[in-house]
């Protein structure tokens, strides 16, 4: 057969038209990394916007960015709420893998070669990327011109705080854009990330004309996370009073916040990774003992897969205790300061706002997991529904198994980011009576109030995606799935 | 709730028949895929269902394993309708009266072999430690007892389906359906759990539908049938191959 001068493999636009082609659920999978890059872009070129903002600039009716030292922290909180936002576009680009599998399988059985495979998945997880990332830039260029208005321009009168809020003010930093180095990274960095993330995960992935092998470890998660874990909360926890002792926090924030923060960072890469490690254990537990047959299948599941899971619960875990750290410091910040004075209620009302966003991201990201799941083990979930295992008990062993391992793992994480904030901040706070008046300490109230409704809060909408992955389980039991199988 | 055969009809099953199934038509969309059958299958006899791929085999068996309801007929078991029965209902029947049995699947890839046995009888209100000794029993009566505590990931192909014909018969079902179940097994291999799951349902006297494209594999049943084109082709013969090898 004539292949013509060179046989050079299929041309990119061959390899563009079959990144794009596949089903609805292909489709879905492209929309949702759409909306989530678009988020994240969003995200990111705020915290620029921010970090762009000068001397002459402002004041904007959001008075926390009136105060010049305080930016950094916007931006950190601001490029925090897009780590559940990527995590929600990492679970995105798993949606309706088998699927591809099978189209991807079909190619190589046509004469596709492993590049050409990889090139198909990149192109595709790029293009929606990319797409996500031009109308994130899109709507934030809207949303700039639309709540732009000039910033008028007060006398600042004798008597009142420069850094409060002014009066015609715009809220938000509408007068500033990012530099353009800033516009540049801000808009590549999600679709390039999210193309390199594609190609990387390829690594674990073996495409044959048979079918798709995906190269699990079955090693138990290490026990590493555990450690640093407990290191960084009773550091956090004791840092305050032997800072104090060394007289460390008299010198400034320097080697004090320092530590602190390595502590802080010690102990959320802890938990981070160390959510496959709680879930192993508490399945190596369960599953011997378990006698229903819900909880056995869950158990058993997390032996077998604990990373399933904690690929999505640990950015809800890591959203829960940073949640936490902040209503504990909230609490010592509110016995401290003046009651009249609402900057820092209004900022730290702010900051509850940003992180009720980020576990809406965070549950959202473990929905597409709880979903994903579902659908992957549809084969295994038909044959059990066809021989009279009840879908009942199904949905039961779906629910526990992200139930179970994250209960405990956010009411560890409240606990720690309350300990890390009170153990920074003291459980006494200095209050001074009146003008002029002796300073006495008052006992810092535990916001059990704001952790309740943040730890149970979150567990409830933990519960609730899950069950709405339910939806999915009539349709993966269905008996065309069976046919599918035999 | 269970629904009454109609006892008096022309339609009523003899006592002897433990399956009955009566003018059943199916359709996938504009596929017809059964296009009005009708069989019995009595008591303790073993059936082998066989035919080309897509001639409907597989929808017949899963018309009497109460899985599918037909769009047209009735299917019986005893004296009960239980193609006019819930869902619920069904499922239960399949827990309790039925074993199925599939080429592949049907394992629980995270669950032990011990656990997956365990299972039906855990599912039926069983204590887990009555539940794991019962399985234990029916591995080694299958031969693969040392695998109580692998995961199906580690089996063979051979070993996987042992178990779950363990699976499918711990309940003690009064009958077992079978659907390709050594299609992913080599010819020994398949031979082999063939000629011990007949051994098996012949002592607890369990009525099996087997069905396969294999003529080795339908040698096992005591009458053969032959479906094309979703239409029912009955040869009545009885096989004698395994007669002799005792596997009856």
């Amino acid at each position: 057969m004539n292949r013509g001068p060179a046989d050079t493999g299929p041309t990119l636009t061959t390899l563009l038209r079959l990144a794009v082609t596949g089903g609805r659920v292909d489709l879905m999978r492209i929309m949702l990394t759409v909306i989530g890059a678009a988020a994240a872009t969003i995200g990111l070129l705020t915290a620029a916007t921010v970090a762009s903002i000068g001397a002459s600039d402002g004041p904007y009716g959001l008075t926390v960015l009136n105060e010049p030292g305080l930016r950094p922290g916007v931006i950190i909180v601001l490029l925090l709420l897009c780590v559940p936002i990527l995590s929600f576009v990492g679970q995105c680009v798993r949606v309706g893998a088998p699927a591809r599998d099978r189209r991807l399988a079909a190619f190589r059985m046509a004469g596709g070669t492993p590049s050409n495979v990889r090139g198909i998945v990149a192109i595709e997880t790029g293009l929606a990327a990319t797409a996500g990332g031009v109308v994130g830039v899109g709507v934030y260029a809207v949303l700039h011109a639309v709540l732009r208005h000039p910033p008028p321009r007060h006398p600042v009168l004798p008597g009142q705080i420069e850094t409060g809020a002014v009066a015609g003010a715009p809220i938000l930093p509408t007068d500033v854009w990012p530099t353009w180095w800033l516009l540049v990274l801000a808009s590549a960095l999600v679709p390039l990330g999210a193309t390199v993330a594609s190609l990387v995960a390829m690594r674990r992935i073996t495409v044959s004309p048979f079918g798709v092998l995906h190269r699990h470890s079955h090693r138990p998660p290490a026990t590493l996370p555990a450690v640093l874990f407990t290191v960084g909360v009773a550091g956090l926890v004791l840092w305050g009073s032997v800072a104090e002792r060394l007289g460390l926090t008299d010198e400034g924030p320097g080697a004090f916040g320092a530590v602190a923060l390595l502590l802080f960072v010690m102990a959320v890469v802890g938990l981070v990774f160390g959510t496959a490690a709680l879930a192993y254990q508490i399945g190596r537990w369960l599953a011997p003992r378990a006698g229903h047959p819900a909880l056995l299948i869950a158990s058993r599941r997390l032996v077998d897969a604990p990373f399933t899971a904690s690929r999505a619960s640990s950015v809800v875990v890591l959203a829960v205790m940073l949640g936490s750290a902040v209503q504990g410091t909230r609490a010592d910040f509110l016995v401290i300061t003046d009651p009249t004075e609402t900057f820092y209620r209004d900022t730290f009302t702010l900051l509850n706002i940003v992180l009720a966003v980020g576990v809406a991201m965070a549950v959202a990201g473990l929905l597409v997991t709880a979903v994903e799941g579902v659908i992957t083990r549809r084969r295994t979930l038909a044959a059990l529904a066809a021989s009279g295992t009840p879908r009942r008990v199904l949905g039961e062993a779906v629910l526990l198994e992200t139930v179970v391992p994250l209960a405990p793992a956010i009411l560890l994480a409240a606990a720690a980011g309350l300990f890390a904030a009170r153990g920074l901040f003291g459980t006494a706070g200095g209050v001074r009576q009146g003008i002029g008046g002796r300073s006495s300490q008052v006992a810092v109230p535990v916001p059990w109030t704001d952790l309740g409704i943040l730890a149970g809060g979150t567990l409830a909408a933990v519960c609730l995606v899950t069950a709405v992955s339910l939806l999915f389980l009539r349709r993966s039991t269905d008996l065309r799935e069976l046919r599918a199988a035999a | 709730m269970t629904t009454a055969m109609p006892s008096a009809g022309p339609h009523a099953a003899p006592p002897t028949t433990a399956l009955s199934a009566r003018s059943l038509v199916v359709s996938y969309g504009h596929t017809p895929a059964l296009r009005g059958v009708s069989l019995d299958v009595a008591r303790g006899e073993i059936l082998a269902v066989t035919g080309p791929s897509g001639s409907g085999k597989s929808t017949l068996l899963l018309c009497l394993a109460g899985i599918l309801v037909p769009d047209v007929g009735e299917v019986g078991f005893g004296d009960r309708c239980i193609s006019a029965e819930s869902e619920a209902s069904r499922s239960r029947l399949r827990r309790g009266e039925f074993g199925v049995l599939f080429q592949f699947g049907q394992l629980v890839p995270e669950l032990t072999a011990a656990e997956n046995v365990a299972l039906p009888l855990l599912l039926a209100g069983c204590r887990r430690k009555a539940a794991i000794t019962a399985a234990h029993t029916w591995l080694e009566r299958f031969g693969v007892d040392e695998l109580a505590s692998a995961q199906p990931s580690s089996m063979s192909g051979g070993q996987a389906q042992r178990v779950a014909v363990a699976r499918a018969l711990v309940s003690e079902p009064e009958v077992l359906f079978a659907d390709e179940p050594t299609g992913a097994m080599d010819t020994l291999a398949g031979e082999k759990v063939m000629a011990e799951l007949v051994r098996v349902a012949r002592q607890a006297g369990t009525t099996v539908v087997l069905v396969t494209h294999d003529a080795g594999i339908a040698s096992y049943g005591d009458r053969e049938v032959h479906v094309r084109d979703g239409l029912l082709d009955e040869a009545p013969r009885v096989t004698a191959t395994h007669v002799a090898s005792g596997a009856r």
